[in-house]
């Protein structure tokens, strides 16, 4: 299925002879399941995610379908629950999408992430690889970007991952919020996408640049709580990135294509 | 009428900003101080979305020693694996068993 929904960016197709082309399927398969693969393990932990927040948009005092339509529409568990659950507490819709905007704001610094890896790929490329960021893609993006050995490789690894987690996320979601009310909140599954996460963070702590700026992260984040409008975890970001940009001594510049090959 | 246009604004809004890099590249190059930014935009973004829900979760259920621990249990786990997800694997059923053998 995948292969035949999903194409490569025209610039990067090969040449029209019989054996090219089909040993270009068959690699353009490889790297599409590649993709997915690596997505894999992010889904364990999206998918009751998607479950949860189909259980509260069907509970909210929304209709069931707009709650629903967050999922293909935002595409953002954080602000999906932040939207959510301000239009359930009677919210001004000006306040809703405010907080629902600012949980997404991250998404800005993701689109730089990518900028350099989609630069010269067709519009409609970039518009559909674009519509498919969020945090479990840009991981495993960015992962095979830096092993692909040609960016079409890349392109086709990132497209097989973001379309396999759309499918999950949606179906979660549609599971969520017809049936999953029956679901025991003695799971605590609203802590699988932070376990999850930790999971992610804990390999990347190769210096001290990194390690700095994650604790700040995770200092901010937290006390962020008591912000307003769900912008504490967009201050956390901000704090981190800050320290990891400002060199606290000698031997701590960061080196980010270093880090990036660490990977 | 109002939740169908809020979402449609901030699916609108959030694909702007999902955008909006790559049209700022295409036209005038990425500044460097954001190009540095964005090689630390996984971790410390990660991080700061599961400090952010741990935090929620720690202030709606009241307990501290069951998260904290499944917390520890995966940063270890995933040390000494060297996978992602056994923070996972190992992290759910810490949190669980933690949850029912302590006093609430």
């Amino acid at each position: 299925m995948l292969t035949s929904t999903v194409a490569a960016p025209p610039e990067h197709r090969p040449s029209r002879s019989t054996t090219a082309s089909s040993l270009h399927r068959s690699d353009r398969r490889r790297h599409l399941l590649a993709g997915a693969r690596a997505m894999a393990p992010w889904l364990l932990g999206v998918a009751p995610f998607g479950l949860v927040i189909g259980v509260s948009a069907a509970r909210a005092d929304i209709p069931t379908l707009a709650g629903w339509l967050t999922g293909p529409l935002i595409f953002g568990g954080s602000a999906q629950v932040a939207t959510i659950q301000l239009l359930d507490s009677g919210a001004a819709p000006a306040v809703a999408i405010v907080a629902g905007l600012a949980v997404n704001l991250r998404l800005i610094l993701y689109s730089a992430t990518m900028a350099r890896h989609w630069q010269g790929t067709p519009r409609w490329w970039q518009g559909l690889a674009a519509a498919l960021l969020v945090d479990p893609t840009l991981a495993v993006g960015a992962d095979g970007y830096g092993r692909a050995a040609t960016p079409r490789q890349g392109h086709l690894h990132y497209m097989g991952g973001a379309v396999v987690l759309l499918a999950t996320w949606v179906a979660a979601i549609t599971v969520g919020a017809t049936v999953g009310t029956a679901l025991p909140d003695a799971l605590q599954l609203e802590l699988v996408i932070p376990l999850f996460l930790i999971g992610e963070i804990v390999p990347r702590l190769t210096d001290r640049a990194t390690r700095r700026a994650v604790g700040v992260a995770i200092a901010l984040g937290a006390l962020g709580l008591w912000v307003p409008l769900h912008l504490g975890v967009l201050l956390a970001i901000g704090g981190g990135l800050v320290t990891a940009l400002v060199p606290a001594g000698p031997g701590t510049a960061v080196d980010v294509e270093a880090g990036e090959a660490d990977r | 009428m109002s939740a169908w246009i809020v979402v449609a604004a901030v699916g609108a809004g959030s694909f702007l900003f999902r955008i909006s890099m790559l049209v700022v590249a295409a036209r005038i190059g990425l500044p460097p101080v954001v190009e540095r930014a964005a090689g630390h935009a996984v971790p410390v973004s990660f991080a700061a979305l599961a400090a952010a829900a741990l935090a929620e979760h720690v202030a709606a259920a009241g307990a501290v020693i069951a998260p904290a621990g499944a917390v520890a249990v995966a940063v270890v786990a995933v040390r000494r694996t060297g996978l992602p997800h056994a923070a996972l694997a190992a992290g759910m059923p810490t949190l669980w068993v933690l949850t029912a053998v302590l006093p609430s």
